[in-house]
Parts: structure tokens; C-alpha cells; sequence
């Protein structure tokens, strides 16, 4: 079995509405997407090994430079919570020191959460890297050149 | 002495390093930033490749492009920069009772616009790069993840 060498880690992010309330831990990915009037804004995602594509909350498309939500490739997708419908775009993120060109999914179903817009998927994005989880420290550890 | 003109004094002293390296010929900006590390000069490179000595001091504009910034600050952040979202996590009972409903953007650990509509956050930001854009539910998230504990 070859060594897995793992230069960075991705951190789990507690999320807790009140302050008496349940203690949730959630691994995020702080994303910079390069919009199109060249500006950078940071975006939070959730790592998501069950989300094929990179998905974003219908309601950021100001952000990506569109007239509406729905100006993309229409794609049927499943979700857990059943089939749906999304629309495709290319669009350029920063993540973990490497500038990548990668599909992005813009869904009208995903939830509200005040620590994450969007679903950080594996379609051309996980490529690039190499991940290992210890679930026993809360932390997910990745390598840029796997 | 005075700290002030000690602190000057040390300033004059890492530029004169600096120019010192310079004149040395290091081979690649990665043999410069090896260099710094060697002689004990604390650094960081901007997101727009400005290469920073402490005290925080430019060493060189154009340092290196933002592509190969960006894998340096990889590994080697801003020490000034602040963690927007650890900031978000630990703050977001009392974010979401003042910010609720509404979109927000945070920037070196503090709210810096907050809107109902995108929009008119993204109007708000022009000026900053790289704030952290999220939206505070008004009503708490019900949660249904495998990581409760």
C-alpha cells in the first residue's frame, strides 16, 4: 500500500445557533471565486464526498454575473431528496493554492445555513487533490499533489 | 533607547538585508523566501504577490504573480488575515439575532455590509477583496447532519 503524505487539512467549523443549543461540527472549505467583473469573493462550502458537481444556492447568481438563476444548462440531477432540477455553468474558483475552471450546479432546493452556500462536489474539483478523514479530530487532511 | 526608533532602526536594518540578498543574486523567489528563513526575517507574500517583512514593511512589489502568491499563501497566510468563517462560527448566535434575514459579508473578523438582497450587498463590498458572502436564516436551522454531537 503506497504512503499518503497529506500537507494541509481542511477544518471542521462549529455551528451553533444558541448558545445552549447542539454542538455540530461541519467541514468547510473557504472558496474564492473570480466573478465576472474580476472582483474575488470568498464563498464557504460544505465538503460534500456524496455531491457530484460543486453546487451553489440559486439565489448567489448576482454574484456569477447572471440576469437569473436559470440562464444555464439544464441538468436533471438526484439528490437526496429526490430529482431535480439544477443548471450548469463554468466558472473559475480558488481552492486549497490552485485556480481551477470547474462546472458549478446553481439549485433552487438547497437549504439556508448561515456557515455555508453550496456543496463543494468532486466533478474536476476533487482531481486535483488527494484527501484522507480522521473523523477522531474533526479534521479532513488533503494533499495538492496526490 | 525608544522602542519607535529601535523599530526603526531594525527596519533599516532587514531592508539593508534585503538589498543585501538582492544584490547576492538569488536564483528564484523561492531561493529569496529560503534565504529570509535562513537569517530569521519573519515574511509573507500579499494575494497580490507583494512579498511583506516584518514589521510588515513592503520588500517587493511584483514579487511574484498572483498564481504562484496563491500557492505560497497556501502555506504561509497573511498573519493579519483574519479566519472569517472560524470568526462566523464562534459569533453566529449573536450574528444571526442582529443579521437575520439578511445576506452578509464579513472581512477581518467583523461584519462590514449586510443587506436583504445580494445585490445590494455586492454594491456594498466593491472595495474589499475576498469578503466572505454567507446568508443568516432568520429562523435557526433545523439540523439533520451526522456530525451532532
Amino acid at each position: 500500500m503506497p504512503v499518503k503524505n497529506f500537507e494541509q487539512v481542511v477544518r471542521f467549523y462549529e455551528a451553533r445557533q444558541d448558545p445552549n443549543g447542539p454542538s455540530v461540527w461541519l467541514p468547510l472549505v473557504d472558496v474564492t471565486l473570480i466573478t465576472p467583473a474580476n472582483s474575488r469573493v470568498s464563498l464557504s462550502l460544505l465538503f460534500d464526498t456524496g455531491a457530484s458537481v460543486t453546487t451553489l444556492r440559486a439565489d448567489l447568481y448576482p454574484i456569477l454575473g447572471l440576469q437569473s438563476w436559470d440562464q444555464g444548462v439544464r441538468v436533471e440531477t438526484d439528490t437526496a431528496g429526490g430529482r431535480t432540477t439544477v443548471y450548469r455553468y463554468t466558472y473559475t474558483l480558488e481552492i486549497f493554492g490552485k485556480t481551477i475552471d470547474c462546472p458549478i450546479h446553481l439549485a433552487s432546493q438547497l437549504p439556508f445555513h448561515p456557515l455555508f452556500v453550496g456543496l463543494l462536489g468532486r466533478d474536476t474539483v476533487f482531481n486535483e487533490f488527494g484527501f484522507g478523514f480522521w473523523e477522531s479530530t474533526h479534521e479532513l487532511y488533503l494533499t495538492p499533489s496526490p | 533607547m525608544k522602542s519607535s526608533t529601535r523599530a526603526y532602526n531594525q527596519v533599516q536594518s532587514q531592508k539593508t538585508i534585503l538589498s543585501l540578498i538582492s544584490a547576492s543574486g538569488a536564483k528564484s523567489p523561492q531561493e529569496f523566501l529560503e534565504t529570509l528563513d535562513k537569517i530569521g526575517i519573519e515574511w509573507y507574500v500579499t494575494e497580490k504577490g507583494t512579498l511583506m517583512i516584518k514589521y510588515w514593511q513592503i520588500g517587493a512589489e511584483d514579487f511574484v504573480p498572483s498564481e504562484q502568491a496563491a500557492v505560497i499563501r497556501s502555506d504561509r497566510p497573511s498573519p493579519d488575515q483574519g479566519d472569517e468563517l472560524d470568526w462566523l462560527s464562534k459569533n453566529l448566535p449573536n450574528v444571526r439575532g442582529r443579521y437575520g434575514g439578511q445576506w452578509v459579508a464579513v472581512y477581518n473578523n467583523e461584519i462590514i455590509a449586510a443587506a436583504p438582497d445580494l445585490p445590494d450587498l455586492i454594491r456594498q463590498i466593491g472595495g474589499f477583496d475576498r469578503p466572505l458572502i454567507s446568508f443568516i436564516p432568520a429562523e435557526p436551522v433545523v439540523w439533520t447532519f451526522t456530525y451532532a454531537s
